[in-house]
């Protein structure tokens, strides 16, 4: 097959979408006799939306072990007791072992497995383009042959423009990336030996795109949404990376339109909906993926949780009824801070003291009030999704009365308070623009909302609103370009997909720019990124290249 | 009774109540001053309030006059095969009178310089439910009482400004360069109603109208809403029971009828003709061939019921909606000469989870296509990024422009009037200030019918490019 002609062997990923994919084809039919079983008013939503809905016929089991993510995390945000540091590095050590072991097993396997992948291919399927088709099997991400080895491989990408995002483009420049980080950035470097080049002499390359607001991975193995858990008005102890399905057939779809990670939002409609994260579009388990977690907890305010609560005859059924959901739940996560902060205090002074400590015996832990401690003690950001004015409104005295270190999400009127957002320098990112289906409380969005918001002062993201419309696709420079409609300057639109982004979600130190020590993460588009005709050649994440 | 209900007349006067005659009763003489008054003070705020409605409404404008106008010195995408880098179109009457690059310009017309910029045919939309409601909330395209609903009439649901929180609806569509939409009923139902087709000037569905009934909306797949219910359909074969059921009884409906024809000839006085009945008169439409047929699809197996019932039933035209897995079947709908209207998803992905861009792989599998918004799903605005996505993976971009001009006036049978740039053609054009697939160019002027409909801020305001 054409699509095989001179690729490497995929890496690991291949190797189990391969696996994956023939199960896929045998779910489908369980897939729409599920769908029909949902009821009247899913299927009322089906008349309009059933067509844009992405189905995710992914067989259940391969969601990937998880270990605890921050196991035994006290209030001090210790990562664990004294000891780890041996105990981590142990399983750092073993990890690589098990990486080597695994791909040197995986190169047979996926040799293999790309064969057959090959010959049930019916030829007769149009990847999008030549390039996009020649970039990669199955558009995953493949290791580079020198990095095949198992030691760190050298890869220099020579771009005819890098927009590094942390200062101005280069032209004909080069990128030099070694193992899963940016070694250097610039015009004349001088290329390492035996290093791989890929020679991009007319393409773009920029960082990769932010998605700054998604569900990505929390669509099941049939497509069943995992971010809403309507049980509680307040469900803070949620981990979103508990229901994330790293199979989720969107992550290709997004990592193919040039977007290397994203902020996964739970609880669009809960009240306070859990913990975010941000991941990175790769990966076999959510360990692989996690770039940050908890990125912060998520907060609604506005016509999601009245809806969803409010018509089972449940609090919140108003607005008061929601920003007291929250102050009440804020409240009692001060009361906790403060009775963990009494306890390591008393716990300080003891040990000075020489007196027993052990008499002095540490509060209960509740899981769903750390988090929010967290929050009031503003060690995490609140993310607060809000759109209509008064929404936005409620949030800033929230805001205000707690102290909150607060991210807005949404704010489609964002642009009538402008001026009250950018003084307290809350960032905030925008959407929707009101390509997909409205709801009363995004009916006045305007196109020039972004542009605003950016001119007040307010340091802005975008995102993807596959969610809203696009018709379920993931395009974010389509985004950006009517961002520039709306009067964003094109440098602003770029940011807020990049490193704006990467800095309102708090992974700015790993992504989000081309930067020496930053990770690979990078996108080479043939053109202008915010151009219609631009299309996406390649995709590296964490050093490797695919799509 | 205008032309553009061109079928009612045809099946007697019930169905023909929706001309553009006034139903207010005539003023009697004999009044009192005072309801004199009265009916003045009314009259002054129904005419101020339509006046203000029709200014502010983008369907509103003075009719088309006798002014000729030229757009001069433009780059000119025609969908009719000749394109100009530099064009002149000339108008009189609503109509193009000339197009081409050096057109005699009659004297008094009124010349807009437009060197710069981009005349294209207005944009139509295939597949749309302006002014129907938003999806997700209360709509007024889905009558899901029953599922066999072909008697509904969707002119009887449109608001001609869009319901909130659509609200601006149809003006922000014109704004950019929508000028024609083809408003369907919903999916709910297996056979769901009448389509109509829109010109967005007017300011009332019946001045709007150009063409009802357009064709009949059918829905192949499960219907999960009766489903629930335990009523039919709860499969497929349920579905296209309900199709062939319905032909059925319209064929034996028109067979009463032309009992009752020949009966009355032989005994006028005594033969009673058979009780109407709509449901049968409007699939009667469908079975005489008077009115194609659109179908909702979007399964391989469905996609091939539609074909098979097509074939089954002479349906004079087929056109499918969505059809995500047409590339499956591909080679059969060209041959049937099947037209499919992509979107609103427009990049599919195949059972390996890789990517199709549907309408490019059928335009290059000899499928006639064109390209919708389904609005609100993608608001009826987007027409145009629905199609620069298309571009963007590889369709060519004169393909997507006759996907979302020509080839839906074909499919409505309406391509004499609209969907292209030629001599006799109404004057449904857009001036782009640049690329119209560029979302971050716009619309600056709209017409339709030669009236001016929209004009960009930035034109207003003296900033012509």
């Amino acid at each position: 097959m054409r699509r095989d002609e001179g690729q490497p062997p995929a890496g690991l990923f291949f190797k189990h979408f391969g696996g994956k994919m023939r199960k896929i084809r045998n779910s489908q039919l369980d897939l729409d006799y599920e769908t029909d079983q949902k009821g009247i008013e899913a299927d009322e939503d089906m008349m309009r939306s059933e067509v844009i809905r992405i189905k995710t016929p992914i067989s259940g089991e391969g969601g990937g072990k998880k270990q605890g993510h921050h196991p035994g995390r006290n209030m001090n945000g210790d990562e664990g007791q004294a000891g780890d540091g041996v105990k981590l590095k142990t399983q750092v050590f073993l990890k690589g072992v098990g990486r080597a072991v695994a791909t040197s097993s995986g190169l047979v396997l996926t040799a293999v497995l790309s064969m057959a992948v090959g010959l049930l291919t019916p030829g007769l399927l149009n990847v999008l383009n030549p390039e996009l088709q020649a970039a990669g099997n199955s558009g995953n991400l493949s290791r580079d042959r020198s990095s095949q080895a198992g030691k760190p491989g050298v890869v220099v990408i020579k771009a005819g423009r890098i927009l590094t995002m942390a200062g101005p483009p280069i032209e004909q420049g080069l990128i030099i990336v070694e193992g899963e980080k940016i070694k250097a950035v610039g015009k004349d470097l001088p290329i390492p030996e035996g290093a791989e080049i890929i020679d991009e002499p007319s393409a773009w390359v920029l960082p990769g795109l932010i998605d700054a607001n998604s569900t990505l991975g929390l669509s099941d193995e049939r497509g069943q949404s995992e971010n809403e858990e309507l049980s509680e008005p307040n469900v803070a102890q949620l981990e979103v990376l508990d229901g994330l399905n790293p199979f989720d057939r969107r992550i290709k779809q997004a990592r193919s339109s040039g977007i290397t990670a994203a902020l996964v939002c739970p609880g669009r409609r809960s009240v306070i909906g859990g913990q975010a994260a941000v991941i990175r579009l790769k990966g076999q388990t959510v360990e692989e993926m996690k770039l940050l977690s908890p990125a912060g907890v998520k907060f609604s305010i506005g016509e999601g949780p009245k809806q969803a609560f409010g018509s089972k005859g449940r609090l919140p059924s108003t607005r008061m009824g929601n920003i007291y959901v929250i102050r009440q739940a804020l409240l009692e996560a001060r009361e906790y801070a403060g009775r963990w902060a009494d306890y390591n205090k008393n716990l300080a002074a003891a040990k000075r003291g020489k007196k027993n400590a052990a008499d002095i015996k540490p509060p209960s832990r509740d899981l769903r009030l750390e988090p929010l401690a967290r929050v009031v003690t503003g060690e995490l950001p609140a993310l607060i999704e809000c759109y209509r004015m008064d929404d936005i409104s409620g949030a800033i005295r929230l805001v205000d009365e707690f102290k909150l270190k607060a991210v807005f999400i949404g704010c489609a009127e964002g642009y009538l308070l402008a001026e009250e957002i950018s003084r307290r320098a809350i960032p905030v990112i925008v959407g929707p623009f009101g390509v997909g289906p409205k709801r009363t409380e995004t009916e006045d969005v305007e196109i020039s909302n972004a542009a605003r918001l950016y001119k007040a002062g307010v340091k802005i993201a975008l995102e993807s609103e596959a969610e809203y419309g696009l018709a379920a696709l993931e395009e974010l420079p389509l985004i950006a370009a009517l961002a520039v409609r709306g009067g964003l300057p094109e440098e602003e639109a770029l940011k807020a997909i990049t490193i704006n982004a990467a800095e309102i979600i708090g992974v700015s130190q790993r992504i989000g720019s081309l930067e020496a020590g930053k990770d690979a993460d990078l996108v080479i588009f043939s053109g202008h990124p915010l151009d219609y005709r631009t299309v996406v050649k390649k995709v590296m994440i964490a050093g490797l290249m695919g799509i | 009774m205008s032309d553009k209900y061109r079928w009612l007349k045809k099946i007697g006067g019930a169905l023909a109540r929706t001309g553009s005659k006034s139903t207010l009763p005539e003023p009697s003489g004999g009044k009192s001053a005072l309801r004199i008054f009265c009916l003045g003070l009314t009259s002054f705020f129904l005419i101020s309030l339509l006046l203000f409605s029709v200014r502010d409404a983008v369907a509103g404008g003075p009719a088309a006059n006798d002014k000729v106008l030229a757009l001069k010195g433009a780059r000119i995408l025609t969908s009719a095969g000749q394109n100009y880098d530099s064009g002149t179109i000339v108008i009189k009457s609503g109509k193009i009178l000339e197009i081409s690059e050096n057109p005699r310009i009659p004297s008094g017309a009124e010349v807009i310089d437009l060197a710069g910029c981009l005349i294209t045919p207005g944009l139509i939309d295939a597949h749309s439910h302006l002014g129907l409601g938003p999806s997700g909330g209360v709509t007024e395209d889905n009558e899901m009482s029953d599922p066999v609903t072909p008697q509904l009439r969707i002119i009887d649901s449109i608001h001609p400004e869009g319901v909130a929180p659509d609200k601006n609806q149809f003006r922000q569509a014109v704004a950019e360069g929508v000028t024609a939409v083809v408003v369907r009923p919903g999916s709910g139902n297996v056979i769901g109603g009448q389509s109509a087709v829109l010109k967005l000037r007017g300011g009332t569905v019946d001045n709007m109208c150009i063409l009802f009934p357009a064709d009949m909306k059918m829905a192949l797949g499960r219907k999960g809403a009766y489903a629930q219910k335990g009523q039919m359909p709860m499969t497929k074969m349920g579905t296209a029971y309900l199709v062939r059921q319905a032909m059925l009884e319209a064929a034996d409906y028109r067979t009463a009828l032309e009992k009752y024809e020949n009966e009355k000839k032989k005994n006028p006085a005594t033969t009673i003709p058979p009780a109407r009945d709509l449901k049968k008169e409007a699939m009667r439409l469908v079975l005489d061939r008077q009115i194609p047929v659109h179908i909702h699809v979007s399964q391989a197996d469905d996609i091939m019921t539609a074909v098979r019932l097509a074939k089954e039933f002479g349906f004079s035209k087929l056109s499918l909606a969505h059809a995500e897995e047409g590339y499956k079947v591909a080679a059969e709908l060209a041959r049937e000469k099947v037209t499919v209207v992509v979107g609103p998803r427009m990049i599919v992905y195949d059972d390996d989870n890789r990517p199709v861009n549907l309408a490019d792989y059928l335009h290059r599998h000899g499928v006639q296509i064109c390209i919708m918004t389904d609005a609100d799903v993608v608001q009826q605005p987007f027409l145009r990024s629905q199609a620069a996505i298309a571009v963007k993976y590889g369709l060519e971009a004169e393909e997507a422009l006759r996907a979302i001009t020509i080839n839906p006036a074909r499919l409505m049978g309406l391509e004499k009037s609209i969907g292209s740039l030629e001599p006799g053609k109404d004057a449904d054009l857009v001036v782009w200030s640049g690329d119209l697939f560029d979302v971050r160019e716009e619309a600056l002027r709209v017409f339709i019918d030669g009236v001016e409909v929209y004009q960009s801020p930035r034109i207003a305001g003296g900033l012509n490019k």
